[in-house]
């Protein structure tokens, strides 16, 4: 396997200096903590505003700017942006359809020590909640790179989740183009389907070889885009493939899980799905190892509950 | 009136016995786990000792006690030296300490949460503290007890807009009862607080809300007992102590430096102080 490593948020840091560049409407708007933006805020200082300690603001500050033609870009631990700014959100940007790009950290288990209030494994629900957002949730730190090249293409509301400081492993596949709605076939195989996204993919990956080692092939689909889902690419993989699981470092309600099963209830109610994820609990402390194993999202905990799934149904 | 359980100290001596042992724990216990707010937690020790030594009632033994007075960490992320404290007044044992960030589940995370006994409030998202402790004051009112709440905030945290509504509120309901502390250490993550949103003129901010303020020396242990023991400031006002502080007070290296915000000593670097310091060792097997 390839092990490059790099972090999903330095990734996106990299891509948004480069797209200041190509396009001066940019502007970031920060919350204390500004090292998010990378070598944003030293290249461009006067597109570059700090509002403090106050997420909220930073949300109607972004919306201000977004209704006078800019392009702002708002960043902070996922849970405060989204939860406690999420009337802001909702109200300031989300009813017009602005065009502010929100950034989440920190989410999934990527928190870890720093426990509840910082552990982000509902944000998604909270935006899904509300109309008008486009959500990506990026595999990895190359990914993420595209992902956020794309999100400045794209006209309108983005609600994007990045994880921790931390490098992690690079997908093993060759490099594929980011499009904004487009799930990716990242592995292919007959008896199941696995649909993840980020933090989750590559756990998935690695738990598809397990499967394959003992004669159970799967599709593994990195759903980067939980809106707008890819309903056609379930819709084709579906028509052969009965056996459903969605992957996600998130709460099955109101994430991934949530949008799969909604779209196959209605749409192809002729499959099995087992939706794993945190189910309906908090996080806690524990490092992010621990908390995989945990809540069964390691590669191997992942390999047994998908096979287990097959055995029984 | 209701007899203190917890025998308040004047001692001076006690007190800075224990505001010296939670800087110590919280260097060791950071290195430990290779992560935690370190600065945050330094800038509290003298306050967190004289309230717990020498201002609060309450009952360890028995940390739902009614009568108690309350405490709140609003700036959750100082919990270190919350952890010490709450060790050293006898709510848990101190060999509980070697959990924090350690152990999947611990009652010592990274902010502090009310399954560990003495924990009144789960905190961590800055600018709630004031709106709790506002509730609490507010039913003490209502059960007719003369508990007290206490609530430590940061400098930067004064930012979030909460605050400035639970100050209004409670200044509104004449809640002297009420009794925040700021840890003005002047830094938050990223940069000094005047540099990224001005809080100056601090106190005038807090006087125009309708609160009694005083400005005080945040590391002074009498300075700081004799503030406390002056509360309400004002009849009928809730009281706001300003305390001027050091963020990462008592550690050299991390004095006044927005890196030690939230970073720690590597093992090597603490066996370097060990002796100068004083500190104990890393690991008692
Ligand atoms: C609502 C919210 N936003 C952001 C954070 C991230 N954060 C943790 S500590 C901190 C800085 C706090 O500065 P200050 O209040 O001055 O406390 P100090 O560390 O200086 O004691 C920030 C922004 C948070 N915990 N909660
Ligand atoms: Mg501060």
């Amino acid at each position: 396997m390839n092990e490059q490593k790099k972090s999903t948020r330095s990734s996106f840091a990299e891509a948004l200096v480069e797209m200041g560049y190509k396009n001066k409407n940019i502007v970031t708007v920060a919350a204390d903590s500004a090292s998010r933006y990378g070598d944003f805020v030293k290249k461009f200082p006067e597109r570059s505003f700090n509002v403090g300690i106050a997420e909220q603001t930073m949300i109607g500050v972004a919306a201000g700017l977004a209704l006078s033609g800019k392009i702002p870009v708002v960043t902070s631990y996922a849970n405060f942006l989204t939860f406690r700014a999420i009337e802001q959100v909702r109200v300031d940007i989300a009813t017009s359809g602005l065009n502010v790009k929100l950034i989440g950290t920190d989410t999934g288990f990527s928190s870890a020590w720093l426990g509840f209030t910082h552990l982000a494994l509902e944000d998604m629900a909270a935006v899904r909640a509300v109309p008008n957002i486009a959500i990506i949730d990026p595999a990895d730190a190359a990914e993420a790179y595209k992902a956020t090249e794309a999100i400045f293409k794209y006209e309108g509301p983005v609600y994007m989740r990045l994880r921790g400081r931390k490098e992690e492993p690079l997908l093993p596949v060759a490099e594929k183009s980011f499009e904004i709605g487009k799930g990716q076939i990242l592995a292919e195989g007959g008896d199941v389907l696995i649909v993840a996204c980020g933090g989750a993919v590559y756990d998935s990956l690695k738990a598809a070889e397990i499967l394959q080692s003992k004669g159970m092939h799967a599709t593994v689909v990195n759903m980067a885009t939980i809106r707008p889902l890819d309903e056609e690419l379930l819709m084709k993989l579906t028509s052969s493939i009965k056996h459903i699981v969605t992957v996600e470092h998130h709460n099955i309600t109101g994430g991934l899980g949530s949008a799969v099963a909604e779209f196959l209830a209605e749409n192809n109610p002729d499959v099995r799905l087992m939706r794993l994820g945190v189910k309906n609990r908090f996080g806690t402390a524990g490092s992010e190892d621990m908390l995989k194993k945990e809540f069964g999202l390691d590669s191997e905990s992942l390999g047994s509950r998908v096979e287990r799934f097959l055995k029984d149904y | 009136m209701v007899l203190p359980v917890y025998k308040a100290s004047e001692n001076i001596d006690t007190i800075r016995e224990a505001a010296d042992r939670i800087r110590k724990d919280c260097i060791r216990m950071s290195t430990r786990a290779g992560t935690g707010h370190l600065g945050p937690a330094l800038s509290l020790a003298e306050i967190l000792a004289v309230l717990y030594k020498g201002v609060m009632r309450y009952d360890a033994q028995n940390p739902k006690w009614p009568e108690r007075d309350r405490f709140i960490l609003s700036k959750g992320h100082g919990c270190l030296a919350l952890y010490s404290m709450l060790s050293q007044a006898g709510f848990f044992e101190r060999s509980l300490l070697d959990e924090f960030c350690s152990v999947y589940d611990t009652m010592l995370p990274g902010h502090p949460e009310i399954k560990l006994p003495g924990v009144e409030a789960n905190t961590g998202s800055l600018g709630h503290g004031i709106a709790l402790g506002m509730g609490m004051a507010l039913a003490a009112r209502i059960d007719g007890r003369d508990s007290r709440v206490f609530v430590v905030t940061g400098d930067g945290e004064l930012q979030e807009g909460s605050n400035w509504e639970a100050a209004m509120a409670a200044a509104h309901h004449r809640l002297d009862n009420l009794i925040v502390i700021v840890d003005r250490n002047k830094l938050q993550l990223g940069d000094f607080t005047e540099n990224i949103s001005q809080l100056e003129p601090l106190a005038d901010k807090w006087r125009s809300f309708g609160w009694g303020v005083r400005v005080v020396d945040g590391h002074n242990i009498e300075e700081l007992l004799s503030t406390f023991k002056q509360v309400p400031f004002v009849c009928g006002k809730p009281s706001a102590v300003i305390a001027s502080t050091i963020k990462g007070k008592g550690l050299a290296i991390a004095e006044n430096k927005v890196e030690w915000h939230y970073k720690v000593l590597t093992p090597q670097q603490y066996e370097e102080l060990k002796n100068e310091m004083s500190l104990e060792e890393l690991c008692h097997e």
